[in-house]
């Protein structure tokens, strides 16, 4: 295989609009960029993170579409006519989503570098299942890791949000 | 970071194909990227181009087509896991999909990259091999397909060819009174040892009409063992019961384990041994007239 | 890793000896060695080692510093050698031991090998499988030039 630099490969750019956190963005990524990237660096929305850089932690877990994906392992483009949220994007009119809350009242953090994916990901769970047992949030949330907490704590503030955003949806 | 490449995107198996073979080694198909990207990343391979065959028309399809059960290549492992069809005809493979990697991974990674990259530490593979599936493999203007015991050649190397592009996988329905277990075990990021049973029994849940072994994960490739399996061919339950750990010893010396930083050999054949026989009580039970019972991925 | 491989070559002490150290024909018994030079006879030479796997390449300059030697028995030999491309360090000690049997000349051939960087975490069960095949094809090799086969 022929030795490929950099300097071989001509540029190209990739005009992509997309919606993040209900904004209309349109860019030019070139191909190689990736999702982290641009969200962190262009668009300086820093509550993803790049931790393992292998898609296997969650720290950059952002959701497309309402889906979670590794952001450090998407290519930018990808992202092109689809809606992503980061964390950025979670509270609405400056008021928390009851994840938020519930993280800090139950104290599902530490250091919270890995939180903004676990919030993330927890509510694809919720939306998806509103009701969870502990063992349909634990088998759920494997993909995510915590090196602080143990765990216990995120659990615990999963289910609070599920029982408070239960509450406040049966009051509907 | 990764190193600039250009991007391609042919809405045809056709062009595709003629991109292909256009690059040669210098281009590389592109689905989902959950595992191309990670070399990529890591500068273990560079590529000139990238041929994104995610606009290609009709290729993540999951149907039945004419009694056999047609998993499109692009479909990711999300939709394998949540469709039910798959939950009713093979759900075996549906909770082997629901585990596979992580959340994130399985709604972005295809079937068709998965077992086109063919790192060895996986699972679709194993599975597939003891459900007698083909892969269909298409290029310019022709199509084939191949038994899986042939796709696999070694550890990131399967049989397609340069300018071939993975379009689906068929999947015989399974005939009644038989079941598939599989069971993984794994304490890395990636399973360390993935061990596929199919079991049949004939019309009375008596004896064994047919048992098809594959183990994955341990060495370069899938593989079936067939030594293990005439083992348990024809015989009832109690005397295939006394012969499953021999079964299993075969199966852990046939898979060509080699130690590294999973465990030493002698450690994988031994759990290829425990996991076949939990997979052989799991198959069996569930082969039972009236035994749906779903059991553990993990035994 | 360890690796160690007993050869058999039907051919007397003297012309294996001399085989091991005509490099140019040497180098071809080894799957991968490419363009290897002697620097000082008998003391240090250089080879590139190159690896396909899948569609991983590896491609190693190796230095090659022979530590000991004693004629018609036994030569100990290191090389290194790195990839900047996927950060690693490939690292090679080799013992050989010679012993004439009758018609027959034994080789005891002792190889460690450590990999360090990325690829040793990545690629350590493809590494160590492929080092397996490249000692199974060397030796099949030397047997074969040296038995007068190929």
């Amino acid at each position: 295989m022929a030795k490929v630099t950099s300097k071989r490969v001509k540029g190209q750019l990739i005009p992509i609009s997309l919606t993040i956190n209900g904004t209309l963005h349109e860019i030019d990524v070139e191909p190689h960029e990736l999702l982290l990237d641009v969200i962190r660096d262009r668009l300086g929305l820093t509550g993803a993170k790049r931790s393992c850089d292998v898609q296997v932690c969650g720290a950059c877990t952002l959701l497309l579409d309402g889906r979670p994906v590794s952001s450090c392992t998407l290519l930018a483009f990808e992202a092109r006519g689809r809606e992503v949220m980061t964390i950025e994007g979670l509270a609405q009119n400056g008021k928390l989503h009851p994840l938020q809350e519930a993280f800090i009242e139950h104290g599902g953090f530490q250091c919270g570098f890995c939180t903004p994916g676990m919030i993330l990901t927890a509510k694809t769970l919720l939306d998806e299942n509103p009701d969870p047992t502990e063992e349909e949030i634990i088998n759920f949330m494997q993909g995510n890791i915590c090196r602080c907490t143990g765990y216990k704590k995120i659990i615990e503030s999963i289910l609070a949000a599920a029982k408070k955003m239960k509450a406040s949806s049966s009051r509907i | 970071m990764l190193k600039r490449f250009r991007l391609e995107e042919p809405e045809s198996v056709k062009d595709a194909s003629d991109f292909l073979a256009r690059h040669g080694e210098s281009a590389r198909v592109y689905a989902g990227g959950t595992e191309l990207l990670l070399v990529m990343k890591e500068g273990l391979i560079q590529y000139e181009r990238l041929i994104n065959i995610k606009n290609i028309a009709g290729l993540d399809e999951v149907k039945l087509d004419d009694g056999v059960i047609h998993l499109g290549a692009l479909a990711t492992h999300c939709k394998l896991a949540s469709s039910t069809l798959l939950q009713e005809r093979l759900p075996a493979f549906v909770r082997m999909e629901k585990n596979v990697a992580n959340i994130r991974v399985r709604e972005v990674g295809t079937l068709g990259g998965n077992l086109s990259f063919a790192e060895p530490h996986a699972d679709p593979g194993t599975v597939l091999m003891v459900l007698g599936a083909k892969l269909v493999a298409g290029k310019s203007s022709s199509r084939r397909e191949i038994p899986v015991e042939k796709f696999f050649v070694d550890a990131y190397e399967t049989c397609l060819e340069a300018d071939e592009i993975l379009t689906g996988i068929r999947v015989p329905l399974l005939p009644s009174h038989s079941a598939v277990a599989y069971l993984k075990f794994g304490y890395l990021e990636r399973p360390s040892v993935g061990v596929a049973l199919f079991l049949a029994v004939d019309g009375g849940g008596k004896s064994i009409a047919d048992a098809r072994i594959a183990v994955g994960c341990v060495g370069p490739a899938p593989k079936r063992i067939e030594e293990a399996e005439s083992l348990l061919k024809g015989k009832g339950f109690d005397e295939a019961s006394r012969l499953i750990s021999k079964a299993g010893e075969i199966a852990g010396d046939a898979s060509q384990a080699i130690s590294d930083l999973h465990g030493s050999q002698d450690y994988k054949e031994h759990i290829v041994q425990v996991l076949l026989k939990r997979a052989f009580h799991q198959a069996y039970g569930q082969c039972q007239p009236g035994g749906k019972g779903q059991g553990g991925l993990h035994g | 890793m360890r690796f160690e491989k007993e050869i058999e070559i039907l051919n007397s002490k003297e012309k294996v000896w001399a085989f091991l150290w005509d490099v140019d024909r040497f180098i071809t018994c080894v799957p991968g060695c490419k363009e290897a030079k002697t620097v000082e006879a008998g003391k240090s030479y250089t080879a590139m080692m190159v690896e396909k796997v899948g569609p991983f390449r590896v491609e190693f300059p190796m230095g090659i510093e022979v530590l000991e030697s004693q004629a018609m028995s036994h030569i100990k030999a290191q090389a290194s050698g790195s990839d900047s491309r996927v950060g690693s360090r490939l690292k090679v000690e080799i013992d050989v031991r010679m012993k004439e049997e009758g018609e027959k000349t034994h080789l005891s051939l002792g190889v460690t090998v450590d990999i360090l960087g990325k690829l040793a975490t990545l690629g350590h069960s493809i590494i160590k499988r492929k080092a397996d095949l490249v000692m199974e094809e060397f030796a099949q090799a030397i047997k074969n030039r040296l038995e007068g086969v190929s």
